[in-house]
């Protein structure tokens, strides 16, 4: 059953999925530090007002996976920002993160080196969120 | 070379180029063309001492809000904050920066806090802006770094110890002056190396991950004039048709990688520079031919374009031939070009290419390499080779 993209329910699935893949833990044990995700509202696409999402990733082990307000979301230490078809991009691998950031489609608050280092990291929670069963607010592909 | 039917990309290089001997008389009318009306002169002891930065001053007459020459070989945090203030301070409203890339990369620093206040330590991650910075016009003394053209700024936090990336599209330079009678008097060994650096550019945006036809284009036709025009700039440096050639090449191979990016021969000239201190065009072209061989697999038909721009591909040659062809060809530049051959020559020794192998693979710029590096042991191999 898909869950609604974005919601604190979706949060637990992808948090759970995470947790449930076997490689994560190895490949994730220098990450330090929160991840907060923005989503810019788009109401033509059902998302009518920005959605703040704050993660919590510790040395393979996953925190806090909340949907929040602005002032948590501000806390993290990286803070990425974006619309959301944009994101939806991301979840289904049609656009790479780094070049987003890159190409200025993605923003982002924090270390860029620290987020290129760890790059297999990065790679590794977009390649469990397209695992996550979604229901996007503005229909699936 | 074929591109993937679904091949999509951006291409963004906003940068006016004015390009002539004796262009930078024209700063003062070209600053208007921006809206400026009270330029800072950003540039470095070096720059003065050679007697590059009389003329602009000269023309912008009245206008010139004041030089700022405090700009040390690789530039900081502080820097940046003292130039921005100096800029403030004497009301400047465009930014003119005239040197190499450690003076550009300042100036790129001081348009943001021009424009957005605060300090450069308020502005740490990536496309954080959302307007326009103050207007920046370039005016390059070497060819090579390309970065009169491109998004980034490198920048070098002592406190925090790390180099800060700035990676800001609203922050590219409005404009760049290439005058060849500014590169006039660079020495031999240097304008080798710089023109290394742009050499590296050019290469490594055609066998970059995201290269596209548009970066390929302008990448090719950077390596025909460099091959063509950087000997006879070493042998005669006063030859301003070439030094010409040389910077519009430059510039082109900084358009390139700023959209293709760069991959191995970066991270490991990245790396061997912060271990080693090895400067990063000397760096990259004593690494190219060796990490070329190392991407002759998976690069093979970019770089028979390569051999191609070179002049080197020969009837009946396929591509893994021309690219070897390629890789040979380069090998013999640098040599003609009197470029050092071996980082021992720089003082490398053997526990830093140890280091450094292991930090080439958190360098940004690997994940951009055709060829997958995964192993330390690997890229220290191509540094082994060049001892
Ligand atoms: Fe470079």
């Amino acid at each position: 059953m898909p869950i609604k993209a974005m919601t604190q329910e979706w949060m637990d699935a992808y948090k759970a999925a995470i947790q449930a893949d076997p490689d994560y833990k190895s490949i994730a044990k220098d990450w330090e530090g929160s991840v907060s995700l923005v989503v810019n509202p788009e109401p033509a696409r059902n998302v009518p007002e920005p959605i703040y999402l704050f993660m919590d990733y510790w040395h393979g082990d996953v925190g806090d996976f909340v949907v929040c307000d602005k002032e948590k979301a501000d806390s993290a230490k990286f803070v990425m920002t974006g619309d959301y078809a944009r994101w939806k991009q991301v979840a289904y691998k049609e656009l790479d993160a780094t070049k987003a950031l890159l190409q200025g489609k993605l923003k982002m608050k924090g270390d860029l080196p620290y987020v290129v280092r760890n790059i297999k990291t990065v790679n590794k929670v977009i390649d469990i969120l397209g695992k996550v069963d979604t229901l996007w607010p503005d229909g699936n592909k | 070379m074929a591109y993937d039917s679904d091949l999509s990309f951006n291409y963004f290089g906003p940068t006016k180029i004015v390009f002539g001997a004796n262009a930078v008389r024209d700063v003062d009318i070209e600053m208007g063309t921006l809206g400026g009306t009270r330029a800072v002169v950003v540039t470095d002891q070096g720059i003065i001492k050679a007697g590059l930065v009389d003329g602009i001053t000269a023309c912008l007459g009245g206008r010139c809000a004041g030089v700022f020459s405090d700009v040390p070989q690789d530039t900081g945090v502080e820097v940046v904050n003292a130039g921005a203030e100096f800029a403030r301070k004497n009301g400047a409203d465009i930014v003119v920066s005239v040197g190499g890339g450690s003076v550009i990369d300042t100036a790129k620093g001081m348009c943001i806090l021009l424009t957005e206040g605060g300090t450069l330590r308020d502005f740490n991650g990536v496309q954080l802006l959302s307007r326009p910075q103050t207007p920046h016009m370039v005016i390059p003394t070497t060819a090579g770094t390309g970065s009169e053209v491109t998004n980034a700024a490198v920048i070098m936090d002592k406190e925090m110890g790390q180099k800060r990336l700035l990676v800001e599209n609203f922050n590219v330079p409005r404009m760049a002056i290439l005058d060849p009678k500014m590169t006039e008097k660079l020495p031999p060994l240097l304008t080798a190396s710089t023109g290394m650096d742009a050499m590296t550019h050019a290469v490594e945006a055609v066998h970059s991950i995201p290269h596209e036809p548009l970066t390929d284009g302008l990448a090719l036709h950077a390596i025909r004039l460099l091959y063509k025009y950087l000997p006879v700039c070493v042998e005669n440096g006063s030859d301003l048709h070439a030094r010409g050639q040389v910077q519009i090449a430059a510039t082109m191979a900084g358009w390139a990688f700023g959209n293709a990016m760069v991959g191995i021969v970066h991270a490991m000239a990245h790396s061997i520079g912060a271990v080693a201190h090895v400067p990063h065009g000397i760096a990259n072209g004593i690494l190219l031919p060796d990490c070329m061989e190392f991407n002759l697999e998976d690069a093979a038909d970019g770089y028979a374009m390569v051999a191609e721009a070179m002049g080197v591909r020969e009837k009946g040659m396929d591509d893994s031939d021309a690219a070897q062809a390629a890789i040979r060809a380069m090998r013999e530049f640098i040599r003609k070009i009197g470029h050092p051959q071996k980082l021992s020559e720089m003082g490398v020794s053997g526990k830093d290419i140890e280091k450094a192998a292991d930090m080439s693979l958190s360098d940004g710029s690997i994940v951009n390499n055709p060829r997958i590096v995964m192993d330390p042991a690997e890229v220290l191999e191509i540094f082994q080779k060049n001892m």
